[in-house]
């Protein structure tokens, strides 16, 4: 049993609160509705631990100013929507190259463009994974709750030190806004996780040279490494490199992540596991799915539950032991089929249709209706 | 005013823009026939003895590849 | 290699990427010396963007992060936020710091955060053959402006001026002396300083707008056309003749940003330890 205190917030607040006991120090951010709590209460919260809230003039100097800091020696996050996330996808890729870790949350809204600010919705899934430019990997993560919003914020903190690179949650006005419960451990009850930094001397330590596991050691700026840290495709010096340096530093941002996902990888399995009607579902929607299952034990229906917790990159082999067994799997997501298709590459079975529970518009699921669909799709 | 015992053209890195020869108020330089590293006609230091160490060229350069070295005295002047 | 060049180098990243003549390398040079003269090197955190002058800093061996298109200021904002005690220098180019960086060079003046941003102007976009920027003189016929740029000018130092810079200067590469003063004098001023350095271009702007592409003759027209004004009200008269006012413009001591963010966090504090909120 840990300790801590149980607390009731606000998803965004939760938020906060976890980014806090990582060692969040910098928050670059901007205002933008569901998101703005997450600012609002950081420019409160920061300069009592002696951090920095800077609103900037916009999401992309918001964004840069985060890798600046992250560079600068301190753990560095910044919060958005839709549009907001739109914008900053040039400086996510700009994270991912210069091997900066820090926090990006996505409190996804009704897009496209302005769309719908205080409508829920789960449109940017492969916005996510694919926004920026040129070929990358990254890891983003999908709270459904605002206890999962406190958790995965403390995971995305250790995760992007771990590996040195941008790691996104996708949140959605829901889990942003909805005000419950979340327990809070004691500090000593949580691990946190530091980036790893060069001991050598100087002349001893090539800058972008990995260690075994694929990342290399990072030096804060002004402790005596002159870093060389440019935006283009570089060689393990850092100066520009040549074709086949910068191939091989590419596959290495790739390789780094996606050979270790046993350590981050995560899907949850709610209600009966061998059941042979199984949703699917990620972040918010979640919720709804369970109380469907809920819902449908009380009838005599076995239902389960799939939920995945980290969507990129795609978790393929804990997905397939998850729906192992199920003849009829339903994808259930605010959007108009993206986990749908991941699932349909996934599960390459001819007799078994992956089908699309979509709900878009803003309006969240109900689980009545996940039974409706079952019974009017059969 | 001194004088100069040698000015050194780092060949490695001229481009052989010529602006030492430009800037020179001394009538040091003049264009040669040798080329640096990265194939440009390098600057020729035609007439050391003109040379003031005034540190114009040096200054100038854009790929800071000049060194003025001045003649070190052998009395110390009162 | 010159001693100053020995010493603060990055050697294995050398020859310089710049063209002959071109005045980049100058202002490395001119850099440096006011560097070793103020012993100031270890203390420097350098960010630039994307464009020929966001290489400057990558050849001095300092702490340099060279980030996107635009966003040098930004980046150098999260550095300097992370330690105050930072030197940050941020090397920009006329396109990079009044087109695309133009609202980050407004904010980060308003704030007037303790940093240096070096505008290198050379009224074009060098790196990438020639376009027309937002400095260039109307009527030039460049690479997107085949017919003659319509658009009037911007100037980055009154637009600096006018966000709440409290340092402005502008020099050109054909005055290494007076820039290594503003420089050092940039370097100790508390709060936000903005050198923009008239730089040659022998391969764009002298061969497209000026008509040679003579290292000597794009020199020669930067100490023709740069004038010392330092008073503004004579500033019209000197632009009129098609000529460039330079000098040292402005400085002021005012709040500067980290000192007020302390000021603030103590603030709030010794508030909250009293049991209060502000």
């Amino acid at each position: 049993m840990k300790k801590g205190r149980i607390k009731v917030m606000l998803g965004n607040e939760a938020c906060v609160e976890a980014a806090l006991l990582a060692g969040c120090r910098f928050y670059g951010g901007y205002p933008i509705t569901p998101a703005t709590e997450i600012l609002e209460i950081m420019s409160r919260r920061l300069p009592l631990v002696d951090g920095l809230c800077l609103q900037m003039e916009d999401e992309i100097a918001a964004m840069v100013a985060v890798v600046g800091a992250s560079w600068g020696g301190t753990k560095a996050m910044t919060a958005t929507s839709g549009p907001g996330f739109c914008l900053m996808q040039e400086a996510i890729g700009l994270a991912v190259a210069v091997e900066a870790p820090c926090v990006i949350v996505n409190v996804q809204r009704g897009g496209p463009a302005s769309g719908q600010s205080t409508s829920t919705a789960q449109g940017d899934f492969y916005q996510a994974r694919y926004g920026s430019n040129g070929d990358y990997s990254l890891i983003v993560l999908c709270p459904s709750t605002a206890q999962e919003m406190f958790d995965h914020t403390i995971k995305a903190f250790n995760i992007s030190e771990r590996f040195r690179i941008p790691v996104i949650i996708l949140s959605d006005e829901v889990v942003g806004h909805i005000r419950e419960k979340v327990f809070i451990p004691d500090a000593d009850q949580l691990t946190f996780v530091e980036r790893k930094k060069p001991t050598v001397p100087m002349e001893d330590f090539v800058i972008f040279k990995p260690e075994e596991n694929g990342v290399p050691l990072m030096p804060t700026f002004n402790t005596g490494y002159k870093s060389p840290v440019i935006s283009q495709a570089k060689s393990q010096s850092g100066n520009r490199g040549n074709a086949k340096e910068a191939a091989e530093n590419i596959h290495r941002l790739v390789s780094k992540i996606e050979d270790h996902m046993d350590e981050f990888a995560e899907v949850q399995v709610y209600g009966d596991e061998k059941a042979e009607t199984a949703f699917v579902t990620f972040g918010s929607v979640c919720r709804a799915a369970r109380s469907a299952v809920d819902m449908g034990r009380d009838k005599g229906l076995a239902l389960r539950s799939v939920e995945v917790k980290t969507v990129w990159p795609f978790p393929d082999d804990l997905v397939r032991r998850a729906l192992a067994g199920a003849k009829r799997i339903v994808v259930a997501e605010m959007n108009l089929g993206m986990l749908q298709r991941e699932i349909e590459r996934v599960i390459r079975q001819p007799e078994i249709k992956i089908e699309l529970f979509s709900k878009i518009g803003g309006i969240y699921p109900q689980p009545q209706e996940f039974l409706r669909f079952l019974e009017e799709k059969r | 005013m001194k004088d100069a015992e040698k000015i050194e053209i780092d060949r490695r890195y001229c481009k052989g823009c010529m602006l030492c020869k430009y800037i020179c108020p001394s009538d040091v330089f003049e264009p040669g026939q040798t080329r640096s590293d990265l194939d440009y006609l390098m600057p020729r230091v035609a007439n050391l003895e003109n040379c003031r160490v005034c540190g114009l060229c040096e200054m100038h350069c854009p790929d800071m590849c000049m060194t003025v070295i001045a003649k070190k005295k052998r009395k110390e002047k009162k | 290699m010159n001693p100053l060049g020995e010493k603060y180098l990055r050697k294995d990243f050398l020859p310089f990427l710049f063209c002959p003549g071109c005045g980049d390398g100058m202002i490395v040079q001119a850099f440096l010396q006011a560097v070793d003269d103020l012993g100031c090197v270890d203390d420097l955190a350098l960010t630039a963007g994307i464009g020929c002058s966001a290489w400057i800093g990558v050849y001095m061996h300092v702490d340099i992060l060279k980030v996107l298109h635009g966003r040098a200021i930004p980046a150098a904002i999260g550095i300097k936020a992370t330690n105050p005690s930072r030197k940050v220098v941020t090397f920009t180019g006329d396109g990079d710091c009044l087109a695309i960086g133009g609202n980050h060079l407004l904010h980060a003046a308003r704030r007037n955060i303790d940093m240096t941003v070096v505008m290198v102007n050379n009224q074009i976009y060098a790196m990438t053959g020639g376009q027309v920027a937002p400095s260039t003189v109307v009527g030039s016929k460049t690479q997107t402006t085949p017919y003659g740029n319509i658009e009037k000018q911007l100037d980055g130092c009154k637009v600096a001026i006018a966000a709440g810079a409290t340092m402005v200067s502008r020099w050109s590469t054909a005055q290494p002396k007076q820039l290594t003063r503003a420089f050092k004098k940039a370097l100790n001023h508390k709060g936000f300083s903005f050198i923009e350095i008239m730089s040659q271009c022998p391969v764009q702007t002298g061969r497209y707008l000026l008509g040679s592409s003579s290292p000597q003759f794009n020199f020669q027209w930067l100490k023709d056309h740069c004038v010392k004004e330092e008073d503004p009200s004579k500033w019209a008269e000197i632009e009129a003749q098609g000529k460039i006012p330079v000098g040292d413009f402005l400085q002021i001591e005012q709040p500067e940003f980290m000192e007020e963010v302390a000021r603030m966090n103590q603030r709030v504090k010794e508030a909250q330890a009293k049991g209060g909120d502000r």
